[in-house]
């Protein structure tokens, strides 16, 4: 079961600046009824985990759950064997489990796996019946993993405990409990670091890992994008954890400096200036001159080679405005990527953002940039005032855009590219150059034979 | 590969799934209620449940979706009987945006409330907006009877008792499976043949892919509540999908004198024949000239792709509804259907004739995908089909297709439907068997 000190520890995570202007163990709040809108704590939780290609993530618990929710993300994986990624495994519980118990049905569905599919490790992950009802999946786990031999790791973050960050923490928890510190590497280097919350969502990691290899920055373990379980066990001997646009792993980190005395630093690989910015900071936290100087050669001569590649796209965005209205880290992460193809972005969104993205989205936009609070009945007005050219948004914005008769991106949506590192800014220079040429914005809002 | 035999059963053969098609009872709940004018569908349960039903229908569907939950925590769950989270959820939903008018709260609830027990029909008396609650845990059945349910409890909470009849008023009882520019097609046939008809749920004007401002906050679908209401004067109930026969007995409980006319499904010649047949004599009309000329193009597409179809084996995945039409549209053009694998059993999976039937994932679909020329499955097929050796077919059907764009509008019934669906059929063949 969980338990709630846990949860309460978690909530209350030090490090966590939703916290910064409340009191004493308040943290994040219960959800009112209604309002909780967003994956739960289980979400947050596979999606920490799910990128472990060489396990098996058995989802125990009813339909709901899994059914909707696998082979959704663009998590990509270069592991030779079998992908467990883009499957689906659940113990799809039913009445009868739910009034004797699903214990048997899970022992059972661990032993059908370790026969058919002889996966590295298995992730048990309870949901919030098989919580409810009681199930010790502490006890079967532990039993089936002395019967099969592999790890076999119960994630204890059911959804109604809470929302996805809080579902990641516990992620966390589970990785740090039962996987870091049970195998030793082959080999160390003195610049073996752990990336830590990036998922590699469309390939975002293989942007920027090729400078990472020529420059001689090795990643001895990842949670979790292209990430083995075999890695992320020798993860205790790496010498830095890097954190990559994920707060809510934050309280990994620090009980790894606790534990392991490794520090941690955050870093974010969007657009040239944070991509840039991030490798100087993993090499001087590393702190070897020699390392150090190869870092700023190597970044130098990238940096000349992507501005040159950028040239004909600045000209052609030279004057553009834009209005960015999105969650989270986004908004000023994809600020800053647009920032470096020349585009002037006017106002942001920091509807529901941290203090330290509020701060981060004031830096690079800037004193005269808009923050909004209320993007959705702000951004029309703002998009009037400042003349934008574009907004990128969530679908619910479109309509916004084309009554404006401006161009739209939508952020939200699943993207099929990657837009990390140097050269994921081609990419978003390659759609924002189709999204302003496209005349659909202004074409489909044309008044209707009976309207004129 | 030699596929494992399965025998049709009630009964899971195995303990998991792996790479399941079953979807869950509460989101065929959630989509029913979109097809209710200004409803606001309320999934009982913690937040996730509702996430994840957003973003299926989100994707399947690329439209927003008005989905609210009330958001129970590992807290209220202990000390709540279902009555504050439920009556809070509305409060704070109708206080945040006060231009919400739902004219009916369509309440029903997942595996967590049903494990907690939650009493959600008696929390119904302190709502003043009109109430439906559906008991969809989703232990149980799957969004076939998710969508059901909720359409039998509509009738059977608000339609009223009746004695009398209002002369050709018709109302139809579409199964989840049915999309909306299918649901629109058959109001329309039944108009034509001058029926009053309403359709429970009703999509038509919900999910359709219609440009518009202030999409996602309520339910636009196309039947009122005051219209559910006075369902019980209707001459004919007309359900359609084996999953759907129950709603229609709930409108007989409401007024004996109903006519029922039941069809498996709608999808072919001789089914559409029986169905314009006894229409056309309950209303005692002749039929509309479109409707002959449509006939006659059915019967065409039919010799049209008789060969092609005649001469390939398919396998087919989906909610049992959608199996049986898609297997009889096939077979009579010849299509021998080597494997029907359904998300969850249901009677109507007995009538079909097919060499392999059962319920089952795509992890068992798998061995008899490597034996069939087309498959016909939902987008998870996709993948499957590409790292196989042997090039099969696909045609995406049932929920989720992720990938492609339009499926509100994919037409597949009446005889309209149905030449259409053999075409699409015989060109993904053909590319198969003359390019590989
Ligand atoms: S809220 Fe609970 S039941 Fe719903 S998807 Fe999340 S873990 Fe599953």
């Amino acid at each position: 079961m969980v338990s709630r000190a846990k949860i309460k520890e978690l909530m209350n995570e030090s490090a966590c600046s939703h916290n910064k202007d409340k009191k004493k163990g308040e943290g994040c709040d219960m959800p009112k009824p209604g309002m909780a809108a967003g994956g739960c704590a289980f979400d947050g939780a596979q999606i920490s985990l799910f990128p472990y290609a060489d396990a098996v993530h058995l989802v125990h618990g009813p339909q709901t759950c899994l059914g909707a929710s696998w082979e959704t993300r663009e998590t990509l994986s270069s592991y030779a064997g079998r992908n467990h990624t883009v499957m689906g495994f659940t113990t799809g519980i039913t009445t009868n489990d739910v009034i004797f118990g699903g214990d048997k049905r899970l022992d059972a569905s661990l032993a059908y796996i370790v026969e058919h599919y002889a996966p590295e490790a298995i992730f048990v992950y309870s949901t919030c019946v098989t919580a409810m009802v009681g199930d010790d999946i502490d006890m079967t786990c532990k039993l089936a993993q002395k019967a099969h031999n592999i790890p076999i790791v119960p994630v204890h973050a059911p959804g109604f405990v809470g929302g996805k960050n809080l579902g990641s923490r516990l992620a966390g928890e589970a990785v740090l409990e039962h996987l870091i510190g049970t195998k030793e590497p082959e080999f160390t280097t003195p610049y073996d670091i752990n990336l830590i919350g990036d998922y590699n969502v469309t390939g975002d990691m293989w942007q920027y890992l090729p400078l990472f290899e020529k420059i001689g920055i090795r990643v001895l373990s990842s949670m979790s994008g292209d990430g083995r379980v075999g890695d992320i066990r020798t993860a205790h001997r790496a010498k830095l954890n890097v954190i990559v646009c994920a707060k809510s792993l934050v309280t990994l980190c620090r009980k790894m400096q606790e534990r392991y005395d490794i520090p941690w630093i955050s870093v974010s690989f969007y657009g040239k200036r944070d991509t840039t910015f991030a490798i100087m900071e993993i090499v001087n936290a590393l702190g070897d001159a020699t390392l150090i100087a190869k870092a700023k050669e190597i970044l130098a001569e990238e940096e000349s080679f992507l501005e040159e590649k950028l040239l004909p796209y600045k000209e052609m965005f030279a004057g553009k405005k834009a209005v960015l209205n999105t969650g989270g880290n986004k908004a000023w992460s994809i600020a800053s990527g647009l920032q470096d193809l020349g585009i002037e972005v006017v106002a942001t969104s920091i509807r529901k953002s941290t203090e330290d993205d509020i701060q981060k989205a004031r830096e690079y936009l800037g004193e005269n940039g808009i923050l909004m609070r209320a993007p959705a009945s702000e951004q029309a007005k703002v998009i009037d005032e400042k003349g934008a050219h574009i907004l990128l948004a969530g679908g619910r914005s479109l309509y916004t855009a084309i009554k404006k008769k401006i161009s739209f991106i939508d952020v939200n949506q699943e993207k099929k590219v990657s837009y990390g590192g140097y050269n994921g800014l081609l990419n978003l220079a390659e759609d924002l150059k189709y999204a302003f040429n496209n005349p659909v914005f202004a074409n489909v809002c044309a008044p209707a034979p009976w309207e004129v | 590969m030699e596929a494992k035999k399965i025998k049709l059963s009630s009964q899971e053969h195995k303990p998991l799934q792996i790479n399941p098609i079953k979807h869950s009872q509460p989101m065929g709940a959630a989509l029913a209620f979109m097809g209710i004018k200004n409803c606001l569908p309320l999934m009982h349960g913690s937040q996730g449940c509702a996430s994840y039903t957003k973003v299926l229908y989100t994707r399947h569907y690329n439209e927003p979706i008005p989905l609210y939950n009330t958001s129970v925590s590992d807290i209220t769950a202990v000390f709540d009987g279902g009555d504050f989270s439920i009556l809070m959820a509305i409060e704070n939903i109708t206080k945040k945006n006060t231009t919400l008018k739902p004219e009916l709260i369509g309440l029903h609830t997942t595996g967590l409330t049903e494990t907690k027990g939650d009493d959600v029909r008696s929390v119904g008396i302190h709502v003043e907006i009109p109430y439906c609650y559906v008991n969809t845990p989703d232990f149980e059945g799957g969004m076939e009877s998710g969508w059901a349910l909720t359409c039998k409890a509509l009738i059977l909470q608000h339609t009223f008792t009746c004695k009398d009849i209002k002369p050709k008023k018709l109302v139809l009882l579409p199964n989840v499976n049915i999309q909306p520019i299918e649901i629109e097609k058959l109001k329309e046939c039944c108009t034509n043949l001058g029926f009053e008809t309403f359709a429970l749920p009703d999509l038509s004007t919900s999910l359709d892919g219609y440009l518009s401002e202030g999409q996602g906050k309520l339910a636009t679908g196309g039947i009122a509540i005051e219209e559910i209401a006075n369902l019980g004067d209707a001459q004919i109930v007309v359900s359609i999908g084996r999953s759907m026969k129950s709603a229609a007995e709930a409108l007989l409980q409401k007024n004996e004198a109903i006519e029922h006319l039941h069809f498996n499904h709608l999808m072919g010649l001789e089914a559409n024949d029986n169905f314009v047949a006894s229409l056309m004599k309950m209303a005692q009309v002749t039929p509309y000239p479109l409707l002959k000329r449509w006939r006659g193009r059915l019967q065409d597409a039919m010799l049209d792709a008789h060969f092609l179809i005649g001469s390939s084996s398919f396998v087919v995945t989906g909610e049992p509804d959608m199996c049986v039409g898609i297997c009889e549209l096939l077979q009579s053009v010849g299509g021998t259907v080597y494997a029907v694998i359904a998300t969850v059993y249901s009677p109507v999976l007995e009538e079909i004739k097919a060499e392999n039937i059962f319920v089952g994932d795509l992890e068992d679909a798998k061995s008899y995908f490597q034996n069939a020329d087309l498959v016909i499955s939902n987008f998870h097929a996709e993948r499957i089909l590409h790292m196989q050796e042997k090039h099969t077919a696909l045609v995406l059907r049932g929920f989720p297709n992720y990938e492609e764009l339009g499926n509100q509008l994919k037409n597949d019934q009446l005889y309209e439907g149905s030449t259409y669906f053999l075409f699409e059929v015989a060109n993904k063949l053909r590319e198969l068997k003359y390019h590989g």
